[in-house]
């Protein structure tokens, strides 16, 4: 077994030589998270401004719903999502098990609760004023909207990158329905899942060097946006 | 003595209620163009519920509108109408993360209004309000009466026939009061019709051509308080 130390040095080799499988994984946890992410988003700001600003039975039971599935296990998406997705189970036949499709759609069930309730607390931190200034200047719901958008800008953003952190760094649902396989479903957490279980720690730490190095990314952005939101309130 | 032109607004039947209190009882109003009406009542009387329906930004249980000789029109299938032609001002008004230009040209360009043509106007309201100096300046940065006159500006440069001003001269210095209370007759001097709300029926140089009072959810004449 490789010491920590041997470890560590091999997993900074690897990152700094641009190893193509390293990279391909890298890639691929991107490129699958932010799709996830960005698709997501929209539906779950828009949830989260309804239950904010407007007012219908069930509205609070919504709300301890969203609450409650942040503590979902991304495992327990996975698998029912496999359930689902299996050649056995009812959208079998869209033979969308073991994609980057199937991926995204896990990541999206694990991120949508989290946008939506950063979202609706940004939304209820803003001031309400700002929309009922927007209707009465004559702007139509939709641009209003836009305009409340643009005023909470910087709690909707960090809720963008606490919901993108959330799934980046997921194993469960991405093992049970990507399949880790490499250069296609294989992804940070899984991959370093894999290498752990092979005794192989050097690409393993690499990957975790990288995960460590987004969370600190992601931090330093949140709090940097946090104090630019508080600036401008 | 009243400088009202003609009815601009007549409402009838207006009700509204928050749970099972009612808040308005069933009150008809007219208002007229060119006119300043003073709408008293105490604290929670429902005096800013009545300005937020008349903006088209709540809608009532039930009433009705009709502009000038228009047809009558139930209120809330038509609640974006209102919103195009009544501008409601809040007690302290909210100015929009930018520069006080972007501030004004907010309502123009929800009107599809040329880039052109926005900053005539825009420079307009400015000078109607004496506020060119600030053109450019944050909205972050203005202090309390200066947001109010921009908030006026932003409303004043859209036409509207009927501003809805909120408690205006609440928590204001004498200067800037003064000044809020010039614009505010301006307003009315320009045709267009005008309703504050205040708990306080004393109102400086305010000229204020109906008194309104609102007690129990509803609404009695009262004498024009005269101009000091």
């Amino acid at each position: 077994m490789e010491t920590l130390s041997e470890a560590g040095t091999q997993a900074l080799r690897l990152l700094l030589t641009g190893d193509p499988a390293l990279w391909s994984i890298i890639g691929i946890s991107f490129s699958v998270s932010l799709r996830a992410v960005l698709i997501a988003a929209p539906f779950a700001l828009l949830c989260a401004f309804l239950l904010a600003y407007t007012r219908f039975p069930g509205r609070r039971l919504l709300i301890a719903l969203f609450n409650t599935a942040l503590s979902i296990p991304a495992v327990v998406v996975g698998l029912t999502l496999y359930m689902l997705l299996s050649r056995a189970g009812p959208l079998g036949d869209l033979r969308l098990l073991f994609t980057q499709n199937a991926m995204i759609i896990g990541q999206i069930i694990l991120s949508f609760p989290l946008l939506v309730a950063m979202g609706h607390a940004a939304f209820q931190a803003t001031d309400r004023r700002a929309w009922e200034t927007a209707l009465t200047l004559g702007a139509r719901p939709w641009r209003a909207l836009l305009t409340l958008i643009h005023e909470t800008r910087f709690g909707l953003m960090a809720a963008l990158l606490a919901g993108f952190g959330r799934i980046i760094a997921e194993v469960g649902s991405s093992m049970m329905v990507g399949g880790n396989i490499l250069n296609h479903t294989r992804n940070i957490p899984t991959a370093i899942a894999l290498e752990t279980s092979k005794g192989s720690f050097a690409q393993g730490i690499a990957l975790g060097l990288v995960l460590l190095l987004l969370a600190l990314a992601l931090n330093l952005t949140l709090s940097s946006l946090q104090g630019r939101g508080e600036v401008a309130a | 003595m009243s400088r009202g032109g003609n009815a601009y607004l007549s409402v009838t039947g207006l009700g509204f209620s928050r749970g099972r209190s009612p808040i308005l009882k069933r009150l008809d109003l007219q208002l007229r163009d060119g006119e300043i009406t003073l709408l008293t009542g105490h604290n929670g009387s429902g005096k800013s519920t009545l300005l937020r329906i008349l903006a088209g930004l709540l809608p009532p249980d039930s009433g009705e509108w009709q502009i000038e000789d228009g047809p009558r029109q139930p209120w809330k299938p038509n609640r974006q109408m209102l919103r195009r032609q009544h501008c409601y001002l809040h007690q302290q008004p909210y100015l929009f993360d930018g520069s006080v230009y972007q501030n004004i040209a907010y309502g123009l360009k929800q009107r599809g209004t040329s880039r052109r043509e926005i900053g005539i106007r825009v420079d307009e309201a400015l000078h109607h309000v004496s506020l060119q100096h600030l053109r450019d300046r944050s909205s972050r940065a203005l202090s309390g009466g200066e947001r109010q006159r921009v908030a006026i500006a932003r409303a004043w440069v859209l036409s509207p026939r009927l501003m809805l001003l909120d408690e205006p001269l609440a928590n204001m210095d004498k200067k800037a009061r003064q000044r809020s209370i010039q614009l505010i007759n301006q307003l009315a001097a320009d045709g267009i019709s005008v309703m504050v709300t205040s708990h306080d029926p004393q109102h400086g140089e305010l000229r204020i051509d109906r008194h309104l009072h609102l007690y129990q959810g509803e609404l009695s004449e009262r004498e024009t308080p005269v101009a000091s």
